[in-house]
């Protein structure tokens, strides 16, 4: 059989697609487990680090073992079972028709059109009692799209840490959103009033200390105004009407049903 | 056994692919901001290269010569998917930060041009030799860039403090520049510069 | 001046083939030619006779960037001045010390004082520039043999004058070593960098140290003084906000904070009249970079925009705002880097107005965008005098062959 021939290409052409296509599934099957795994555990870390409860010594799943998954349904302010905890992807549930919830326009301050409808949340808990209450928020920046977890004490107003886990702005600048100086600001700051108002904001410079909204307020980051506000504005959606706002009056009012 | 020597150690200086043929610089751009990424990078891509060499350099006298591209691409993609899924079983953090770009040294002409250049002409043990020598090369270029960028960059080697940083109440400032893709250009750039007044026969004849 | 004309002939032999000091034959040329005119002529044919050679054209420039200089260490000093009149607090370090001697009095009403406390300011970061640039083209000469030029000259004034008065000196010295090396003598120095080598040192600070060099804190020559351009207010609350703490012709005269020697545009109008009469500066590059600013700001007024501010800002204010007039009339007219085909220069300097305004209007990072803009421009030179010869030899081609 000749090197050029028709009937040698078709053959080696055949055996190597063979070939090549076993080794690939072989190794994307056998490896998925792992992988798997490795997502999971990325985002228990990320949620142990915005309630501030990561410890690098301990098992992720022991540290996760008081922390509890629930679906939430932000329209109702109801916790939901139609959804599958291990499973449910709320950056894939924005795509699909039935669960993506398009925001009206003018109310668009995350500046990202549409979410999911279902967000998983994460209560940490003692016992029956919740002690704080973990948040999946994102929203534009300055450049890119900037996803963090927020977690709230049981007063479901008052921040106990904040950080995002996912973002691309720019080193330096905005980057300093990762500053541990920076997020060591937000510990103690309330989201909402007395009124129930989201107040939480990024102010441009620094909070003067002794006004009365210095307790609603953060620093700026210098040289990053745009960043900051995006943070700002990313909170003020998602502690909103259209975000966490309904169920967080609930779980005040009425706790957590089993 | 002089031929086998040259094989391997003439990439890395005497015929660099990045200082040479300025070959692979896309990634060079993309991930040389930390050390810790560039050193895994260096592995996967050294380990495509020989894998693909020796792959081709086997079948070289079988492959058909007008599917020939075709049938090198196809190992290379296949490599590289394998590399892609180990490191995201078993170095995680890291295939995050390297992103799209273990996925994108299939269009590393490194690669391919190695595999069309030498391991269609050569036994599979030089072929060997010749993709581990390439992808060195390629490594001590990325990891020269990366040193550089993370040291002034970040103040840090591998994330170990080196230079305390202002914002971590040291002195240093870091540059913020060398954390942009860029800066890997005017690092390469001068290191070319170096390179060239080093072994002048590299210098391109001015037209 | 005999006694220096003796002493430098007395010296020629140590710097001479075969003396001593040979390999620093280009230092002792530079002095030579820098206080008498160059001892060798052009002896074969064909060549122009022009008075005009690089070290006039290069003392021209520096001499149009006069008023500007005044104006560096005038307002800089002024803008401190009248800050610590209603704030209080005084000159602090080595400055205040050498004032006090100096007997300043921190009035912003007195010419002197503000003079004082600007070049306590300025002249240190000048100092740096020319020093720290001035050596590594010194090296650069040595090593190649080259004969040191003035074309550093002009880089030396411009790069200070677009520093924030507060840059603090190892940046400076930074920069320039960047503009200087990277920006020029990797092309071949002086004649051949395609980039404006102060401008290059600059936009290096930029994205190094974004924190000394943009922001609301480093305008204005006090420790924690934070005051934001009036550029900068702009792309807050559009033109309101700009009235609310200038008005036209003090940003005209340049009165307001900013780099030390680009917010003053009259000072600019003054450089501008010197290049264009003399020769040097391109009217064709200035006159298109000014109707296309107009142009295209007009454009975005009539388009407005609910959300962008700057939509609403009208060109009589981006002319006499931040560098905008300054590196129209000084950077982008730059000989070397900039295009020097006619109808080439036309389009450059549409080229630059176009992306300065575009920058500023729509890109939500950077208020200020005539540094990029230029750098742009640059890179976009040669492209285009190119295409201009193409076009040209294809229409003379037509002609010959009828």
């Amino acid at each position: 059989m000749s090197r050029d021939s028709t009937a040698k290409i078709l053959t080696v052409a055949f055996l190597l697609c063979v070939i090549c296509s076993i080794l690939v599934s072989a190794a994307a099957v056998g490896l998925s487990e792992r992988q798997q795994r490795n997502k999971a555990a990325e985002k228990k870390k990320n949620i142990l680090m915005a309630a501030g409860l990561y410890d690098e010594d301990m098992s992720l799943d022991e540290q996760f073992s008081t922390i509890q998954t629930r679906i939430v349904d932000l329209q109702s302010g109801e916790f939901s079972s139609d959804y599958d905890v291990a499973s449910f992807d709320s950056r894939v549930a924005a795509r699909e028709p039935e669960t993506r919830f398009v925001i009206p326009e003018g109310q668009d301050l995350a500046g990202i059109k549409a979410h999911s409808r279902y967000q998983d949340v994460y209560m940490v808990m003692d016992g029956d009692a919740l002690q704080q209450m973990i948040l999946p928020v994102y929203g534009k920046g300055l450049w890119s799209t900037m996803y963090g977890f927020i977690s709230l004490d049981a007063d479901m107003t008052t921040v106990v840490g904040f950080a995002f886990y996912e973002h691309g702005e720019t080193p330096g600048l905005g980057g300093e959103i990762d500053n541990p100086n920076w997020k060591n600001l937000w510990p103690g700051k309330r989201i909402y009033d007395d009124q129930g108002k989201t107040r939480i904001e990024v102010v441009k410079g620094t909070v003067d200390r002794g006004s009365a909204n210095a307790i609603y307020q953060v620093d700026g980051l210098s040289g990053a105004t745009l960043t900051a506000r995006g943070v700002g504005n990313l909170l003020q959606y998602w502690m909103g009407q259209n975000g966490y706002r309904l169920l967080l009056a609930k779980l005040k009012q009425e706790g957590v049903k089993q | 056994m002089s031929r086998a020597k040259d094989v391997l150690l003439d990439p890395l200086f005497n015929k660099n692919p990045i200082g040479l043929q300025i070959l692979g610089i896309c990634s060079a751009l993309a991930v040389t901001s930390k050390l810790e990424t560039v050193i895994v990078m260096s592995l996967a891509v050294t380990f495509v290269i020989a894998g693909s060499n020796v792959s081709v350099s086997l079948i070289r006298k079988q492959i058909p010569n007008s599917i020939r591209i075709i049938v090198e691409i196809t190992i290379i993609a296949t490599l590289v998917i394998i590399v892609d899924q180990f490191l995201k079983a078993y170095a995680f953090g890291i295939s995050k930060q390297l992103s799209v770009f273990v996925g994108l040294i299939i269009t590393n002409c490194i690669v391919l041009g190695r595999a069309e250049g030498f391991a269609m002409k050569n036994p599979p043990g030089l072929s060997f030799l010749d993709g581990v020598g390439n992808g060195l090369g390629y490594s001590i270029v990325l990891i020269i860039v990366a040193f550089f960028r993370e040291l002034f960059g970040a103040g840090k080697l591998l994330s170990f403090s080196i230079l305390p940083t202002t914002s971590e109440g040291g002195w240093y400032l870091p540059n913020g520049l060398m954390l942009l893709p860029p800066s890997a250009f005017f690092i390469i750039g001068l290191l070319i510069w170096a390179l060239r007044t080093w072994k002048t026969d590299q210098v391109e004849e001015e037209n | 001046m005999k006694p220096l004309r003796n002493l430098l002939d007395k010296l020629h032999p140590l710097f001479a083939e075969g003396g001593k000091l040979q390999k620093l034959y280009p230092l002792y040329e530079a002095i030579d030619t820098f206080t008498y005119t160059p001892g060798e002529v052009t002896d074969g044919a064909p060549h122009v006779r022009d008075a005009m050679d690089l070290k006039r054209v290069m003392i021209t420039v520096v001499l149009a960037l006069v008023p500007c200089f005044f104006m560096a260490m005038w307002n800089t000093g002024y803008q401190a001045n009248s800050i610590m009149q209603v704030n209080g607090g005084s000159v602090e370090g080595w400055r205040g010390l050498l004032l006090e001697l100096l007997g300043y009095g921190g009035n912003p009403n007195s010419l002197v004082d503000n003079l004082l406390l600007g070049a306590a300011w300025f002249v240190p970061i000048y100092l740096v520039t020319n020093i720290v640039g001035g050596l590594w083209e010194a090296l650069f000469c040595i090593v190649r043999r080259h004969e040191l030029n003035e074309g550093f000259l002009v880089t030396g004034s411009l790069f200070p004058l677009i520093c924030p008065p507060t840059l603090p000196l190892w940046q400076v010295a930074l920069g320039i070593s960047f503009g200087v090396v990277i920006g020029k003598e990797i092309f071949g120095g002086t004649g051949k960098n395609f980039l404006n080598p102060a401008l290059t040192g600059r936009a290096f600070l930029f994205f190094a140290y974004p924190a000394q060099i943009s922001g609301d804190k480093v305008w204005t020559a006090l420790d924690g003084v934070s005051r934001a351009t009036p550029l900068s207010h702009a792309a807050e609350g559009g033109v309101q906000a700009v009235i609310g703490v200038t008005s036209w012709f003090d940003a005209f005269f340049g009165l307001i904070p900013g780099s030390m020697g680009e917010t003053s545009t009259l000072a600019c109008l003054f450089g501008a009249a010197v290049l264009i009469l003399s020769g040097i500066g391109s009217w064709r590059i200035m006159s298109s970079g000014l109707v296309s600013v107009v142009a295209i700001s007009l454009m975005f007024n009539l388009i407005g925009s609910s959300t962008n501010p700057m939509f609403e800002l009208g060109p009589h204010w981006h002319l006499v705002l931040g560098g905008l007039t300054f590196g129209l009339v000084f950077m982008a007219t730059d000989p070397v880097s900039g295009a020097m085909t006619e109808e080439g220069q036309w389009v450059y300097g549409f080229l630059i107005g176009t992306m300065c305004i575009l920058i500023r209007v729509v890109n939500p990072a950077f208020p200020e965008g005539m540094m990029l803009a230029i750098l742009f421009g640059n890179v976009f030179a040669p492209l285009i005098d190119q295409l201009v010869l193409k076009f040209h030899i294809k229409r003379r081609l037509r002609h010959v062959q009828g």
